[in-house]
């Protein structure tokens, strides 16, 4: 067979896959979210709303714009706390020697756990009565101590950030370790040599170097943290209340408790939009990387 | 002479902060592995010393869990796609690797993106389908929404592999006849066997931990093990015994896994945009 069929062949079975499994999907939700769209009312999706209810999430429904700002909040502080700790930890781990590796190797384990599987820990590590991270809050600042932690809007939400946070450094931190390696060695002596001190050298010249790396991490983070399910799910179920509810969960509650598939295929299409442009940026990263 | 000291005390205190880093890193997980050991009267107490006990590990795989069931359906589902995911990953990947196609950087565009659409906008769809073709709480509807997550994955990592494959070889037994199908089976597929498997386990990994679909397709048959850890919150609050011992079984197997492609995971996850 020529080579000029063949490629396209071998491409082929792939595109009919991603095309199946992600971009039907996501036309067939675009198209519904135009629908009443009701599961549990025969008809299936009854009648044509047109913008209604897009119309509905930004002018009538709270709960919506509740959602978003949790995850707006959340992803903010996860982004943030994630990448400053694990920046911090790689630049104490990038040195290598026996004892380091170790820790590095010790990193992947956290990040072979399922989310689900966070959010159940967490929820066992704080529990007000024998949780050990409720114990060592309560010790450390004394007012905190046997607390309900997931009973309080506030503190539930800071344990969802915890619990993420706790859950991405690992991944982070190895990914910026492999960052900081590829920076030459000479620039950094070379500005040793000129008299920097330690954090002269790092704003100065391991900061702008890292720049592209770390453009990847935060906007592959910040993709991980608007999509934010699992752990939520499984900590705090979006409660008390609506504390925890991001908008994930937020569509996942209308669409699968309430049966409101047009309705929630559209809050759906709106949290599309923000990854849109955080997928733009990405690829340009990633293909200006593959042009090198 | 103060310098070297300050030196050393900087040490000193990275050393600490490593230290209490990784601490924090890996206590919740010995936390829970001891938990898994505890009667069900000692895991409601913050005991570090304890008489362990293997009944848990009994009793999870007992009715009403049954968690042998879920291990079975998770294995399943992880497997095949897998199994489904990697030779179709592998042929695109080998052609975007080696041929110009058109539209190629549309295609690889639209894969990387694919990756990055919230579940519940692809599971909306997909609910409605299956409720109609009955595909609900099958393995096989769980596969299908599964190849949607890890094919862009596979298709990177197996693009970044086959990249570094050096062409002489190939472009020699071209030269020497072989047709192109033969050179991909003889000489690509060998190579790249290494990188395939690694792809394979980065893949596994990421449908075993799959939550968000399981828990909307699933309702008593195909439950996968993440959805089952929601069997074991009782009327009296979460049994966590039982809950760290399900949790062990989950997470175990790939800790295993996870070690062994560990030098691979970074460039999975972030698909090739860091090296």
């Amino acid at each position: 067979m020529r080579d000029h069929v063949l490629k396209y062949l071998l491409v082929l079975p792939a595109v009919v896959v991603v095309f199946a499994t992600a971009i039907w999907p996501l036309v067939r939700s675009f198209v519904l979210s135009f629908y009443q769209g009701r599961l549990t009312r025969p008809g299936f999706p009854q009648g044509f709303l047109g913008w209604e209810n897009y119309y509905w999430a930004l002018f009538e429904e709270p709960a919506f714009w509740n959602s978003v700002l949790v995850t707006t909040v959340y992803s903010i502080l996860t982004v943030g706390l994630t990448v400053i700790i694990a920046l911090g930890f790689a630049l104490l781990l990038a040195p290598g020697g026996r004892f380091r590796m170790s820790v590095q190797t010790l990193l992947i384990l956290p990040f072979a756990m399922s989310p689900a599987l966070i959010g159940v820990s967490f929820r066992f590590m704080f529990n007000p009565e024998f949780g050990l991270f409720d114990a060592f809050f309560g010790f450390l600042i004394p007012p905190l101590a046997d607390i309900s932690w997931l009973a309080d809007p506030q503190l539930a939400f800071a344990v969802c950030v915890m619990a993420d946070v706790w859950g991405w450094i690992p991944f982070l931190t190895l990914v910026l370790i492999g960052g900081l390696g590829a920076i030459p060695r000479d620039s950094l002596e070379a500005a040793q040599v000129d008299g920097a001190n330690g954090w002269q050298v790092f704003k100065d010249v391991t900061l702008p170097q890292l720049g592209p790396v770390l453009a990847v991490v935060i906007i592959l983070k910040s993709i991980f943290s608007i999509k934010t399910f699992d752990q939520v799910y499984m900590l705090t179920n979006g409660g008390p209340g609506t504390a925890t509810q991001t908008l994930s969960h937020y569509i996942y509650f209308n669409g699968m408790k309430y049966g409101q598939i047009g309705y929630s295929a559209s809050a759906a299409w709106l949290m599309v939009i923000p990854m849109i442009f955080l997928t733009y940026a990405y690829a340009k990263l990633v293909f200006r990387k593959n042009q090198q | 002479m103060t310098g070297l000291k300050l030196r050393k005390f900087w040490q000193y205190v990275q050393l600490i902060v490593i230290l209490i880093g990784a601490a924090i890193m890996i206590i919740p997980i010995i936390w829970i592995f001891m938990a898994a050991f505890k009667t069900h009267v000692d895991v409601y107490q913050l005991k570090i010393w304890f008489r362990p006990t293997l009944e848990n590990f009994a009793v999870v795989f007992d009715p009403p869990y049954y968690l042998l069931d879920k291990l079975i359906n998770s294995t399943i589902v992880a497997t095949v796609t897998v199994l489904i995911a990697i030779p179709v990953a592998t042929c695109a990947s080998y052609s975007f690797s080696r041929f110009r196609l058109r539209g190629e950087t549309v295609m690889l565009v639209m894969i990387l993106a694919t990756q990055f659409v919230p579940a519940v906008v692809i599971i909306l769809p997909f609910f409605v389908m299956f409720r109609d073709i009955s595909l609900l709480d099958t393995r096989t509807g769980l596969v299908l929404v599964n190849l949607a997550i890890v094919m862009p994955f596979a298709i990177w990592m197996i693009k970044g592999f086959i990249d570094g494959i050096p062409l002489d070889t190939e472009e020699a037994a071209l030269v020497d006849g072989s047709s192109r199908i033969q050179v991909i089976r003889n000489i690509v597929l060998p190579m790249a066997a290494p990188g395939l498997i690694t792809s394979g386990i980065f893949c596994f990994i990421i449908a075993w931990n799959e939550f968000l679909f399981a828990l909307i397709l699933t309702n008593k048959h195909s439950v996968t093990l993440p959805i089952g850890l929601a069997l074991f919150k009782a009327e009296e609050g979460d049994l966590w015994n039982l809950l760290s011992a399900a949790g062990i079984i989950i997470m175990v197997p790939m800790f295993v896994l996870a070690l062994i492609i560990r030098k691979h995971f970074v460039q999975g996850m972030t698909m090739g945009a860091v090296r």
